[in-house]
């Protein structure tokens, strides 16, 4: 849940990169961390195996000066995407204010996007929260590769995006949707936030 | 040093027990690693990895604890060549809460940081008010701000 200090004017808010393994989660995140000048910045901490895969999380605090007059500041995290680490992607989501879940376009992966879509939803439902209610955007990795091996935007949104939430072709790798996917979620989540409606 | 507080009624507890257990650094934070205050950090998005870091510790240990089917464990401590920690997680009415401190293993120990640590929960419980925190208002026009803000941070 958001921290919000009226004394000193900050907001705080949590937003998770969700999403299968290997879809690009961690990626967004180098991206992000490579563009935002180091002032705004802190320190990415990447808890990751020896191959480099997310193993508890990646997180990164970002500066996003003053909205409102208040001082905003996002903390990204990245959960692991592999089957077997559910318990520490289930931590991570506690306290989330929104979720950006990153498909692979790939069309043979379309199943595990699937079954990492129906994870994120068991997993907030064991944090008590619909996923219909959390501010979500989906971000549709990937788009750079061949148009043989993947599903196109239309196709995707089909397949994923039930709720009709804010959607994002991407190329992580080289930075193509990532500001655009970051700017759909923290607008969702500050929304939600003006509403005066927490999680 | 500095100490700041998101929420005004932790600031004299955390002052109180700094002082006492002579900590370098103290950062109180929520289950889910946000920051509610801090002694001893310059940076706020540094402030911010420590508590990721030390909510994530104090979750999986607590999974673990699960996993043995016993409560979850009272306080963890590690003692460095020249600092140690000591992380712990307490109820409040505000929800639990979880504390990370750091010591210079010359000025302080863990002996003396967890004598004063039962007094610190007990300040917290005490000063915690039992009222909800207010609904939050941000301008209409936040989405402008917002997207100027973000495009300054990518260079656009």
């Amino acid at each position: 849940m958001s921290l919000v200090n009226f004394t000193t004017r900050e907001i705080t808010c949590k937003i998770v990169y969700y999403g299968p393994g290997r879809s690009g989660k961690t990626t967004n995140l180098h991206y992000v961390y490579g563009r935002v000048p180091d002032a705004r910045r802190g320190r990415m901490v990447s808890l990751a195996t020896q191959t480099d895969r997310t193993l508890f999380f990646d997180f990164l605090p970002i500066d996003l000066g003053q909205i409102s007059g208040f001082a905003t500041r996002f903390q990204l995290y990245t959960v692991p995407g592999q089957v077997y680490y559910n318990a520490t992607r289930r931590l991570v989501l506690q306290g989330a204010d929104g979720v950006v879940f990153v498909a692979d376009s790939q069309a043979r992966q379309l199943d595990e996007n699937l079954e990492s879509l129906q994870n994120l939803q068991s997993n907030l439902l064991e944090h008590g929260v619909d996923v219909r209610a959390m501010p979500l955007a989906l971000q549709y990795n990937k788009q750079d590769l061949p148009r043989e091996l993947i599903l196109s935007q239309a196709d995707l949104d089909d397949a994923l995006n039930f709720r009709g939430v804010p959607s994002f072709a991407a190329d992580a790798l080289h930075g193509v949707g990532v500001f655009e996917t970051l700017k759909g979620i923290s607008e969702l989540v500050l929304k939600r936030l003006a509403a005066g409606s927490t999680a | 040093m500095t100490t700041r507080a998101v929420e005004a009624w932790t600031l004299q507890p955390l002052v109180k027990f700094t002082k006492e257990a002579e900590a370098r650094l103290v950062l109180l934070m929520t289950s889910a690693g946000q920051v509610m205050a801090q002694h001893g950090f310059s940076r706020a998005v540094e402030v911010m990895s420590a508590a990721a870091l030390g909510a994530a510790i104090i979750a999986s240990t607590a999974e673990m604890a699960k996993e043995l089917k016993q409560p979850p464990f009272a306080a963890l401590s590690h003692q460095g060549e020249r600092h140690g920690i000591f992380l712990a997680g307490f109820g409040t009415p505000r929800g639990m809460l979880v504390a990370l401190v750091v010591y210079d293993i010359e000025v302080s120990s863990v002996g003396l940081v967890q004598l004063f640590f039962e007094q610190f929960v007990a300040d917290l419980q005490a000063a915690c008010p039992k009222e909800g925190v207010p609904k939050q208002v941000l301008a209409a026009d936040f989405e402008r701000e917002l997207s100027d803000s973000l495009k300054t941070l990518f260079g656009r």
